[in-house]
């Protein structure tokens, strides 16, 4: 079986965002919609003091909590363990977006769809053929790419990551290079003790 | 949601083109994916390109954003409101391109037939290098512009001294040890930045390279560094300098590098010339026979590079030993001083590079046997865009050179500008054996003239980068200079001055003011066309043809950009302009040629433009390709560009059997030429001159920001980062999502206990002011900066503007600095670029603040929830 | 950018949305939610009151507060009210389908058993059973919004069975202090008995929810990162006062001295039952905007920096 999962190279990582326009581009995202964001920390004091950056994006928990508390089934999970939102189906209740530990969920407002990315209520043509995608109202999230992933090719945040720091793969394949990664350099998971079983891992 | 048609815009039905980037001077490749329906819904690096490996940064990813801007110009306008500044509304009024070239080349005509002086011209595309020589045309050789000053003022004439070239990196390839000092570079700017991020977080990742960031902020290289080493503002020189008095008191230089291939034995008289036999070759001491020799004597058994002796009557050193005469003012202690960096650290880093650099060692590239030091220092405009930026350039250099590493696997490499052609070499022999410097890598020097016949005064900067910054002082002081004309007329062309330009925001105001017609070549309003009085729309990036090769490090070859859909609006490219404004004053042929001259056309029968002919943009992109590589447009627009990784040949010692400058005798010459030339024309400001800014080794001048210490507590210092360019891609939706919500970029940095001794905290508002101007912010605590230092984000300095999309932050960086000769490195031209401040807290947000463009109207004061 | 508030940049330790690792508050339940959470529960819980006292018009306010209120609420905080329907899909795992199942159970059937009681012109068949699931359905409503908070793992400050057991607690004491409000004058004349026991019954609740406030602070105080910096939040910072003063002071103390030493008239049973409403619903909302989360990881908990 194929399960996907993601593995983020702390090291690599310089907190460009260049994921999150990337992801923005491909998915037509509104204004203030992220399905990935890359955070920083700072720590320590002067002059012993670093900054880490750290990515962020829908972990597609084995035990999604997003899905669980889903009323209306829009939340579910594919067979390679790609936690999907069909927006016809969602009612905007916004139990995943509480349930998410991750600050993973996002609505849709009317007003991102209407007012557009230059804020006028005129539509740039790039909008107007991606917005039809989204349902007003209805919270959604990172689909790892599944329509790029289907067709064989890395999501969009990873093709364009300058240093690397993003691998998409397959976990249960122990020779992928997400596998190899979490077991040589000792993945870590985010919140472990959220009990979500998350498919994204860390290293450093 | 399966068998649906797909929502992911890369997944659409459409097809895919290559081309290159254009959100930054530099040229990623990239593949653009446009729609059944001619929509251009996809970006992506070029996956077959070596250089950017199918990567871009956050800007690159948000050039669409860019094309459907809908505050574009989409058609020519002119300007109804005859009231001018930032904020003021033009009032365009559409019009015809008939009446806006019409309007344009009579203006600029009246002008330039009383005195082709009269125009201030501001070009400076980087991606389009050849339309900077435009003003040759009509003889004008003006310049009110501070790109490649502000930031390569004292850099590029160094590169073109030390490597031959208009840039430098490290050697990514093989480089082990990595002192970044004050740049961006493989992290958040400069060369390639997308490209180069990648090849340098695997040498981190892969390889363990170390790096060490010497910087009084924690930038984003900062925060990947092993070791971040925080220095106060504009003391980057004294550090360097440091640095070389351990290497050199305790034995850790590459001596067999520094005696056969520089010019570190060449003995200099008192005067700063090399002592020279009758057929002027300079001589060295053999230090076994004891004796002079010519440097090419085959007899030599052993170059002294230390020690006094006298040749030919002559006193004299070797150019080594003037620099450890210097030096001998340069330990640790006294630069920790200067510096802030403990004197400890100083001594363990210059002991770290050097062991890093494994000198001694070899290594065989592509049949060539070759030193290998995987160990350079790297630096950019934070470190080097001071007063004293020659030798401070120079001081970063010989860091290097004492390892040896200039130049070699693993060291510190010169990567130039656009060789236009696959073969052309970029070195010649010079002097005595020496490399030739090439300070003008930009285009040649217009030379001396009085009274100036430019108002930057570039005619007395024989080494140095066009000064832009000093039109400001000249215009104020018309005396003083003697200028004999008066600008009245602009030309603008992708370049935003009156953003970029340091000095008093209102001087440069007056200046725009008071001409009597200005015309911008752009796509967007800014806050320098904003005072145009007709605008001329350009094409954008994704509509215009061309071919380009920006200062790639370790790649080499020509890009091409091509259109993805036709133009959105009625817009023209900027050659179709420049053709029309040419002929219009009856120098098309001129332009012709000029063009055939900076494109190195010359040469080639086939490619030489045809003098009576306008050549529009995408045949430009034809023959620069088929310049490069002799492929012609349809092989490129298959390819997209001609992208190889540099040959060794080229990247590694091309100067090999010739010595580096190590001593810059050059400089001093030019200090001589310009003297005598100022003496017999008898300038009145020559007495006034900074003939001490001349050296042929760097010393440990203090910075003029550096001695003043009066109320002014802080060093006030700009930057730019990864998802900003300059300050103009804010105007962009995206850009704008990501940069609005990092803490860098929201508020002014300053350091938590500095904040805690001035009673201030986290979120007040203050008022910046330096000697010469101020501007207004919040302050974001951080750890990660000096605590002398203020850091101000370029998404911060944000003037009022036309651009509505671009909230207003508070005033401009800029508008403290000074824009004047006390502040003006007189040998290369470079301008300061950090000041001294002091903080005032505001109890409210002052009056200018208010109102919906303000970055500061989201709450007053400190937020509750 | 509109949304982009430097507020939360500005908050120590909060990020609001911005780039930076921190904690960031829930703002997907908002106050149109915690409503809908305060019409079912006291709906539901007056429901129950008055089902057991046997008293109609109390009966008719529960259906009216959740079959309408909460309804509207419901709806008006849905992002796709048109398909709100759907949530009755997946009872088998998800707390809001359970609720709302509850909901249809405890609206039909109190309906019915309205109707019955008023009209007569139920089949006598449907009569015992409409009362039984009527209340069956009402007790499910009364607890279910408790346990969809307490089943997020996300926000900590919920993720207690004190949730279900305050929802529970808090709707009945709202349903009997409505109760005692609305029958003031007719449980006075009728029978003193039963007056005596809902009014202990009251200060019992009264009692049992400010202990369960206190547990749950407690609880919070002692909690993961998350709870703590709500517990901050609810006790010395921005949330502070509505909370101490609306929630404990005005909501718990102020009706229970009340009850206690004032004399029992219309006037201290109407203020008692106002102010206990009053702090009921701030609860509601406070429990909302409190709500944070864990920053998602720092380098600290996963690289030991
Ligand atoms: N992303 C991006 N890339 C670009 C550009 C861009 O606008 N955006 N512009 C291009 C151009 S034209 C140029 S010139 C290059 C410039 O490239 P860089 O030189 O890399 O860029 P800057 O941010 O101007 O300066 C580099 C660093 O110097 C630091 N600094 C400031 N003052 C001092 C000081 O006194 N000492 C030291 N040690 N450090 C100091 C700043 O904190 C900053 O991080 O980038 C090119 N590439
Ligand atoms: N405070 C501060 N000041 C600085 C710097 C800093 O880091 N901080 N950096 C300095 C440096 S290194 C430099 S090089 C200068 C750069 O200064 P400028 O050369 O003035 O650079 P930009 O601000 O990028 O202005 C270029 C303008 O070109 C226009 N433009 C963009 N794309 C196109 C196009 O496709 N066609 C046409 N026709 N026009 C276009 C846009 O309006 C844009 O504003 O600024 C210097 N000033
Ligand atoms: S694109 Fe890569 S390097 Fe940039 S923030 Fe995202 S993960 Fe980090
Ligand atoms: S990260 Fe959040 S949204 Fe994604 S699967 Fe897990 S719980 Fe669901
Ligand atoms: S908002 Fe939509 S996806 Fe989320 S839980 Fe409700 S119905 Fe499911
Ligand atoms: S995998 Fe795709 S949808 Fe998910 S964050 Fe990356 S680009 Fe966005
Ligand atoms: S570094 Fe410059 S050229 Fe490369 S992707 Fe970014 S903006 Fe484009
Ligand atoms: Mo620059």
């Amino acid at each position: 079986m194929t399960s996907y999962g993601m593995v983020f190279d702390v090291k690599r990582c310089i907190g460009c965002n260049a994921c999150t326009v990337a992801c923005k581009q491909e998915n037509s995202l509104p204004d203030g919609v992220f399905f990935t964001r890359t955070l920083s920390a700072e720590v320590g004091e002067f002059p012993n003091v670093s900054r880490t950056y750290l990515p962020t994006i829908c972990n597609h928990c084995e035990d999604a909590p997003c899905e669980k508390v889903c009323p209306s089934g829009a939340t579910y999970s594919r067979d390679d363990g790609i936690v999907m939102v069909d927006g016809a189906l969602c009612i905007g209740c916004g139990s995943c977006a509480v349930a998410c530990p991750y600050d993973m969920r996002t609505k849709i407002e009317e007003t991102q769809l209407t007012n557009g990315l230059f804020g006028e209520g005129n539509l740039t043509p790039f909008e107007e053929q991606g917005y039809t995608r989204f349902e007003c109202g209805t919270f959604t999230k990172c689909d790892f790419c599944s329509e790029r992933v289907d067709a064989g090719k890395d999501p969009a945040c990873v093709a364009t990551c300058p240093t690397d720091a993003r691998v998409f793969g397959d976990l249960d394949n122990p020779d992928s290079k997400v596998s190899r990664l979490i077991r040589d350099r000792v993945g870590r998971q985010p919140l472990p003790e959220k009990n979500t079983r998350p498919k994204v891992f860390y290293i450093d | 949601m399966t068998d649906q048609t797909p929502v992911q815009n890369s997944m659409k039905s459409g097809t895919w083109k290559k081309s290159s980037c254009k959100m930054c001077i530099h040229s990623c490749n990239t593949v653009v994916h446009v729609t059944d329906d001619g929509v251009i819904n996809k970006i992506e690096g070029d996956p077959d390109s070596p250089a950017n490996m199918g990567r871009l940064c956050p800007k690159g990813n948000a050039a669409i954003m860019r094309h459907y801007d809908p505050t574009r110009f989409k058609t020519p306008l002119k300007r109804t409101n005859p009231e001018k500044g930032p904020g003021i509304d033009p009032m365009w009024e559409p019009i015809s391109w008939e009446e806006a070239m019409e309007t344009t080349i009579r203006e600029l005509k009246t002008s330039i037939d009383e005195d082709p002086r009269k125009l201030l011209p501001s070009i400076a595309d980087f991606q389009k290098l050849y339309l900077w020589a435009w003003p040759l045309v009509v003889g004008n050789s003006n310049y009110f512009s501070t790109a490649g000053s502000f930031c390569g003022g004292g850099y590029h004439p160094m590169n073109g001294f030390i490597h031959s070239t208009f840039a430098a990196a490290n050697d990514v390839n093989y480089c082990n040890y990595w002192i970044n000092n004050g740049s961006g570079d493989g992290f958040s700017s400069h060369l390639h930045t997308a490209a180069q991020a990648f090849h340098v977080a695997n040498a981190r990742v892969e390889r363990n390279m170390r790096v060490v960031c010497v910087e009084p902020r924690l930038s984003i290289g900062g925060a990947k560094a092993e070791e971040w080493v925080p220095i106060k503002p504009a003391s980057d020189r004294h550090f360097a300098l440091g640095l070389c008095h351990v290497l050199i008191e305790e034995g850790l230089c590459d001596y067999e590098t520094l005696k056969h291939d520089t010019n570190a034995p060449y003995l200099v008289g008192e005067d700063g010339y090399f002592i020279r036999d009758s057929d002027g070759k300079a001589y060295v001491w053999d230090g076994k026979d004891n004796k002079a020799k010519t440097y090419d004597d085959k007899s030599i058994g052993e170059f002294a590079i230390e020690g006094t002796y006298e040749v030919e009557g002559k006193a004299c050193k070797p150019s080594f030993q003037r620099f450890k005469d210097i030096l001998a003012e340069c330990t640790p202690e006294q630069m920790s001083e200067i510096t802030t960096v403990p004197a400890e650290t100083i001594r363990r880093i210059a002991r770290e590079f050097s062991t890093a650099a494994e000198i001694g060692n070899n290594i065989t590239i592509d049949g060539r046997d070759l030193p290998l030091r995987p160990a350079g220092y790297n630096y950019y405009r934070g470190a080097h865009a001071h007063k004293y930026s020659s030798q401070s350039n120079h001081a970063f250099k010989l860091v290097n050179m004492l390892v040896g590493s200039i130049d070699v696997p693993g060291g510190h490499v010169g990567a130039t500008l656009d060789d236009q052609k696959v073969d052309n070499g970029h070195v010649a022999e010079g002097d005595s054996g020496q490399l030739l410097g090439t300070p003008h890598q930009l285009g040649p020097h217009p030379g001396f003239s009085y009274p100036p016949d430019n108002m930057d005064l570039m005619s007395y900067f024989p080494l140095g980068v066009h000064p832009g910054h000093l039109n400001v002082e000249v215009w104020n002081n018309p005396e003083k200079f003697s200028l004999d004309f008066k600008p009245d007329v602009m030309l603008i062309c992708h370049s935003n001055p009156i953003w970029s330009l340091p000095g008093k925001r209102e001087d440069w105001f007056k200046i725009m003011r008071e001409m009597r017609f200005i015309v911008a070549i752009d796509i967007v309003p800014n806050d320098t066309n904003a005072f145009a009085d007709i605008i001329l729309p350009g094409h954008d990036s994704l509509e215009s043809w061309n071919m380009t090769m920006i200062e790639p490090p370790h790649t080499e070859g020509m890009c091409l950009r091509q259109p993805m859909t036709d133009p959105l609006y009625d817009t023209r490219s900027e050659e179709d302009i420049f053709n029309d404004i040419s002929e219009g004053l009856g120098l098309l042929e001129v332009w012709n040629t000029i063009l055939n001259i900076v494109n190195g056309f010359e040469e080639s029968p086939n490619l030489k433009l045809e003098l009576d002919q306008k050549h529009s943009d995408k045949e430009m992109a034809r023959r620069k390709g088929l310049n490069w590589n002799g492929k012609d447009l349809d092989w490129y627009i298959e390819h997209g560009h001609a992208v190889t990784p540099r040959r060794t040949d080229k990247w590694y010692k091309p100067w090999q059997g010739l010595r580096l400058n190590f001593y810059i005798e050059d400089i001093v010459r030019e200090r001589d030429g310009l003297r005598k030339a100022m003496d017999t024309a008898e300038v009145p400001i020559r007495d006034e001159w900074h003939w001490d800014d001349y050296q042929p080794l760097p010393t440990p001048v203090l910075e003029p920001v550096l001695r003043d210490n009066d109320e002014y507590d802080l060093y006030a210092i700009t930057f730019k980062d990864i998802q900003l360019n300059f300050g103009e891609s804010l105007s962009n939706p995206w850009i704008k999502d990501i940069v609005y919500r990092d803490p860098v970029h929201t508020a002014l940095q300053l350091n938590t206990k500095t904040a805690a001794a001035k009673g201030l905290e986290h979120g007040d508002l203050v008022l910046v002011e330096s000697k010469y101007g101020k501007i207004y912010g919040r302050l974001g605590l951080t750890e990660g900066i000096h605590p002398e230092t203020i850091g101000v984000s370029n998404s911060l300095s944000r003037m009022m503007s036309q651009n509505a999309g671009v909230p207003y932050g508070g005033g401009h960086f800029n508008d403290m600095l000074p824009a004047d000769l006390e502040n003006t490195d007189a040998c290369s031209a470079q301008c300061e670029s950090v000041c001294r401040v002091k903080l005032t807290k505001l109890d409210h947000i002052p009056d200018e603040l208010k109102g919906e463009g303000s970055l500061y109207s989201y709450s007053d004061g400190r937020a509750a929830q | 950018m509109a949304n982009i508030s430097l507020k939360n940049v500005l908050r120590p330790g909060f990020v609001g949305r911005t780039f930076k690792s921190g904690y960031r508050f829930q703002r997907y339940w908002d106050t149109p939610m915690a409503t809908a959470f305060f019409c079912g529960e006291s709906g539901a819980g007056v429901f129950i009151v008055s089902m057991l006292l046997n008293f109609m018009p109390g009966v008719i306010l529960g259906l009216l507060i959740t079959g309408v209120g909460k309804t509207f609420f419901h709806l008006s905080h849905m992002g796709v009210p048109s398909k709100s329907w759907r949530a009755i899909l997946r009872p088998d795992r998800s707390w809001i389908s359970r609720g709302l199942w509850g909901i249809i159970f405890f609206v039909g059937f109190g309906v019915i058993h309205v109707i019955s009681e008023l009209f007569g012109l139920v089949p006598e068949v449907l009569i015992k059973p409409a009362y039984f699931l009527g209340l069956a359905g009402a007790i499910v409503v009364v607890v279910y919004q408790g346990f969809a908070m307490s089943h997020s793992t996300a926000i900590s400050l919920w993720n207690t069975g004190l949730m279900p057991l305050s929802s529970m607690l808090y709707g009945l004491l709202s349903g009997v202090s409505m109760v005692m409000a609305l029958g003031v004058l007719d449980l006075y004349a009728t029978d003193e008995s039963q007056l005596l026991m809902v009014t202990l019954f009251q200060k019992i609740l009264l009692v049992a929810v400010f202990m369960t406030i206190l547990s749950l602070l407690h609880g919070a105080k002692h909690g993961s990162k998350g709870a703590r910096q709500s517990y901050e939040l609810l006790t010395s910072d921005f949330l502070a006062r509505p909370f101490l003063i609306g929630v404990i002071g005005i909501g718990t103390i102020m009706p229970f001295l009340l009850l206690m030493f004032a004399p029992v008239n219309f006037l201290t049973t109407l203020t008692a039952t106002v102010s206990i409403l009053f702090g009921f619903y701030l609860y509601r909302v406070l429990i909302f905007k409190a709500g944070v989360m864990d920053p998602i990881l720092t380098p600290a908990d996963m690289f030991g920096k």
